[in-house]
């Protein structure tokens, strides 16, 4: 069934939050803010931080990602003792070999579907069909995995921050240069894309987006994870990820 | 991060300036050696971050529904592994993977992953051993992190040249020259950089050959096999090509191919054999009933894969291939099943002899039974069509298509 976005939703949010919420969160019609009575799960967020080369190649760098990650799950952490303790959110941590197959394919299509959401939905390639339109689905796995665990929502957490190697930023340096003569091909720098998603694991559709996409932030300082978990997952409605106390 | 696996095939598509014939065939050097040893673990923090990358791949591959979850067969290629390396191999994790193309790769971390497809080709372990050897060829002499080290020095020269070129071009053109001519030399330097990447690549394919050819001879398998695998591919892809009305075309004689053109490869690996043949004291052996006592409980759903492609061609070759060495059952019920697919003139009555002669055959399964059934059925035979029916129920009580066969039987 295709769902239209409800701007009422969207407004009411603003009035809840008492800030401006971005443009690009997206909730599909019918989306009622969870209560502190149902399940959340937060699935093991998945960050990786690389390092931009002088050619312009994703480079990874595993310590950084490894202390990203930590600075996320922390940063997720806070944020739930902060609103309280009254609904139930897991913050899965394990280790990939702990998983579950079902998790992995679960984090796995989170990832295709989030490109897809952010592609079709959000940048110039938007598809028409999708205009007012938030349909997105993980299907019958989610719902399977829904029965089996109990929970009522997942929220899913992807993340990847880069940073220009010396060599990078010499040669940005050298592109603006070329500006002053005419010829103006500035080489990109590291940047940071990010999204979030939450999962009625009742139907399997995603039910709540939204995504950051920034040339700044930087998760390898806890700060920053802070920044971004919040620029993330602040707008979405108050009872949906805590609940401040009551 | 991208060109961290390596493949045992898949040449590149596009073919902007194909050539062929350029390799005058070779002995490929068999004096390599491994780069790394038992429980390597990288340093660099390039390679570190290379391998951190793969995890998330390697667990997805874990994970896969399409994966094949065979212990014996698992435990069979292990044990080839190990004979080729003449050591246990901690090392080198193997996953199957249900994808019915020919191909095999091999991660930077030492994870293996092989298609159900070849093992649908391949005819003896000498076979099986020459496609391992030439993965772990890839793995010991460390080549996806020095291909990737490889191309980042040169995109960063492509960069700066580009970079470079800007800026000359803007100073150009506030005089009265123009900046066109440092565009395109910085875009001819840069297209030059691009084809020393592929040839690079081409270099560690003939390298993962050699090292693969050389482990075999010392394992007492007889090498000639190597260059088999390639005879074999090429002729089926002819078999293929003709089917379809075309002409065979290699898909990895571009300039811009990650592998060596197959019949470079072919000739190459044959020469290899000869020279290490020569030198070698052992009796070389194919292990032929090795294999094929570990591939026959798979043969069914590996030409199942192969047939359902519907390339009726390459798939006829395949069962006559594998028929050399000698017709079973559960092959003639597969030809049978090609030319019924295919339904070109004249099939139906193949298709009919192929699924007969499957039944005399004691392996013969099932479904060749209520394949020729049918046949009998349909060229009026019907009391031997009852009875052939009659057979497959008793041989699959539980068949999902029982209701109909017994509807059929009762007309």
């Amino acid at each position: 069934m295709v769902i239209r976005v409800m701007p009422i939703v969207a407004i009411l949010l603003l009035l809840l939050t008492g800030c401006a919420a971005p443009q690009q969160q997206q909730t599909s019609v019918g989306f009622v803010p969870v209560n502190a009575r149902q399940k959340i799960v937060v699935m093991r967020p998945d960050v990786a931080v690389d390092v931009l080369t002088t050619g312009g190649m994703l480079e990874r760098r595993e310590d950084w990602t490894l202390t990203a990650r930590d600075n996320v799950i922390a940063s997720l952490e806070a944020m739930q003792a902060r609103r309280g303790a009254k609904n139930r959110v897991t913050i899965t941590r394990t280790s990939a070999d702990s998983d579950s197959d079902t998790l992995i394919e679960l984090n796995q299509l989170h990832e295709v579907v989030g490109q897809a959401v952010l592609m079709h939905k959000f940048s110039p390639a938007t598809l028409p069909t999708k205009e007012g339109v938030f349909d997105w689905t993980l299907g019958e796995l989610a719902v399977r995995y829904g029965e089996e665990s109990g929970y009522d929502y997942a929220l899913f957490l992807y993340a990847r921050d880069s940073f220009s190697s010396s060599g990078r930023v010499v040669l940005q340096a050298v592109g603006y240069l070329g500006c002053f003569v005419g010829v103006c091909a500035a080489p990109s720098g590291g940047s940071q894309t990010a999204f979030a998603s939450l999962v009625d694991l009742k139907t399997g559709n995603l039910v709540w987006f939204n995504y950051v996409k920034s040339p700044e932030g930087d998760i390898r300082t806890q700060e920053g994870a802070d920044v971004l978990v919040g620029t993330l997952l602040d707008t979405m409605s108050e009872p949906a990820y805590g609940n401040k106390g009551s | 991060m991208q060109g961290s696996r390596r493949h045992f095939l898949l040449g590149a598509g596009g073919c902007a300036a194909c050539m062929s014939g350029l390799g005058h065939a070779r002995v490929l050097d068999t004096e390599l050696q491994p780069l790394i040893d038992v429980g390597y673990e990288p340093v660099d923090t390039d390679e570190r971050g290379m391998w951190q990358s793969m995890e998330k791949i390697e667990e997805t591959i874990q994970a896969s529904p399409q994966r094949l979850n065979n212990p014996e067969l698992q435990s069979y290629t292990g044990g080839v592994i190990e004979q080729l390396l003449g050591q246990e191999v901690p090392d080198l994790r193997l996953y199957l993977i249900r994808s019915a193309m020919f191909n095999a790769s091999m991660f930077p971390t030492g994870m293996m992953i092989i298609n159900t497809g070849l093992l649908a080709r391949i005819r003896n372990e000498a076979q099986y051993a020459a496609v391992l050897g030439h993965e772990a060829g890839h793995y010991y002499r460390k080549h996806s992190i020095e291909r990737y080290r490889s191309i980042r020095t040169k995109t960063a020269a492509m960069s700066w040249f580009s970079a470079a070129a800007s800026v000359g071009a803007g100073v150009n053109s506030m005089s009265s020259y123009g900046g066109a001519d440092w565009i395109y030399a910085a875009s001819l330097i840069n297209t030059a950089v691009t084809m020393s990447m592929f040839q690079f690549s081409r270099n560690q394919e003939a390298e993962a050959d050699a090292y693969g050819i050389t482990l075999m001879a010392k394992a007492g398998y007889a090498p000639d096999a190597a260059s088999k695998i390639w005879e074999q591919l090429i002729e089926e892809r002819k078999a293929s090509a003709e089917q379809h009305n075309k002409r065979y075309k290699d898909r990895s004689t571009s300039l811009v191919s990650t592998h060596p053109p197959s019949e470079d490869r072919m000739k190459d690996l044959g020469d290899t054999a000869a020279y290490l043949s020569g030198r070698s004291s052992l009796a070389p052996t194919d292990r032929r009933d090795e294999w094929l006592a570990a591939i026959a409980p798979h043969r069914a759903m590996l030409l199942d894969e192969q047939v359902k492609l519907n390339d009726p061609g390459a798939s006829l070759y395949l069962v006559n291939s594998l028929a050399q060495d000698g017709w079973t059952g559960l092959l003639r019920y597969n030809e049978g099943e090609i030319y019924r697919m295919r339904g070109e003139a004249g099939d139906r009555e193949k298709a009919a002899e192929a699924f007969a002669a499957a039944t005399t055959f004691p392996d013969a399964p099932a479904d060749a039974w209520r394949a020729h059934g049918y046949a009998l059925l349909k060229a009026g035979k019907v009391e031997d069509g009852r009875n052939a029916l009659g057979k497959y129920l008793v041989m699959n009580p539980d068949a999902k298509d029982a209701g109909v066969v017994r509807f059929t039987m009762a007309q």
